[in-house]
């Protein structure tokens, strides 16, 4: 069965990189969303088993949707991918529960790195 | 001349991202120079006629009447004088000086000499990561004139007054580095004028097709 992968990024044209680091042949089902309001309802809905984050965005930020799948107990495993490549924003949003930390622009070879290094591949 | 210099939906989101990892890598040099953390807010990218630059910057650096000080610096593409050009300007609110030299541990009177030694040095930490995050993405080799202060302790519709000169619209784009629990703020501004849009929007579309 397709995996739920949420890719949360307020830039079309960051989701269509990320959309194009995905590792080919690997079963998911996307959904998009454009800031992190409709982030976390897409969460909610049980559309972001996987989630995509960027940081960086309007209306909710990366750090406020991390805070709210945190307060509202979602499993989503989550890969924050930013081009605040501050070492300290790194370790917020693992302190929030992110799983992993990719810098923008995005390599995909990078991610299918850390997809295959927790075994999500 | 204004609707052939408007950037398409397309080309402003993708500048947006551009803008977006360049701030990114200048956010992080600064962090590493104070050794706090920048907050990073989304860049804001408008298409400016000469008559309304003055009123554009007060609402986006803090209304009529506040106080700024700014440096500026011109960037170009390495090669010709036909490719990307324009301004990269640093500017400070006057409330921010004290918490900078806080954060330097700077312990002498802040002069109007210490103030413009603070403004360089913070200048070229952010314009130097910022232009050259700005060029690898496109692909340009930007470089850039020494820096120059515009004014200490002016209105900042009079800071640019000179700017203003060779161009009828330009393209404005923001960048806000903030600090958590202080008062200290800083905005760059990149400034492209009429011809050098029109350059942007190409290097855009090769970017676009690319995806």
């Amino acid at each position: 069965m397709s995996i739920p992968l949420l890719i949360c990024d307020d830039s079309a044209m960051a989701r269509k990189q990320v959309k194009r680091a995905i590792p080919d042949g690997w079963d998911v089902d996307i959904t998009l969303a454009t800031n992190g309001v409709e982030g976390i309802e897409a969460i909610r809905s049980g559309k972001g088993e996987m989630v995509f984050l960027d940081l960086t965005m309007p209306e909710l930020d990366g750090y406020g949707v991390l805070q709210k799948v945190k307060e509202e107990g979602h499993k989503s495993i989550i890969i924050v991918i930013s081009a605040d490549i501050q070492p300290e924003a790194r370790e917020r949003v693992m302190g929030l529960g992110a799983l992993d930390f990719v810098k923008k622009p995005i390599d995909g070879k990078k991610l299918t790195e850390v997809l295959n290094k927790y075994g999500l591949l | 001349m204004s609707e052939q210099l408007a950037l398409t939906e397309d080309q402003r989101d993708c500048l947006q991202e551009v803008v977006n990892v360049a701030m990114g890598q200048a956010g992080d040099s600064l962090a590493r120079f104070l050794e706090v953390f920048i907050h990073l807010s989304v860049p804001r990218i408008r298409l400016v006629a000469k008559d309304d630059l003055g009123t554009e910057l007060e609402g986006l650096v803090g209304g009529v009447g506040s106080k700024v000080s700014g440096v500026s610096q011109g960037f170009y593409h390495i090669e010709d004088g036909k490719g990307i050009r324009g301004e990269a300007i640093v500017v400070f609110n006057d409330t921010s000086f004290k918490e900078l030299a806080d954060l330097l541990a700077y312990d002498e009177e802040l002069t109007d000499a210490a103030e413009k030694e603070l403004l360089m040095d913070v200048t070229n930490v952010l314009n130097g990561a910022c232009l050259n995050g700005i060029g690898e993405q496109i692909e340009t080799e930007l470089a850039y004139s020494p820096p120059t202060i515009l004014g200490q302790h002016v209105p900042i519709a009079d800071l640019l007054e000179h700017e203003k000169l060779s161009w009828g619209h330009a393209l404005l784009v923001e960048i806000s580095y903030t600090l958590e629990d202080r008062s200290f703020n800083c905005t760059m501004f990149l400034l492209m004028p009429g011809e050098s849009i029109l350059v942007m929007k190409e290097e855009l579309d090769k970017l676009l097709e690319d995806l």
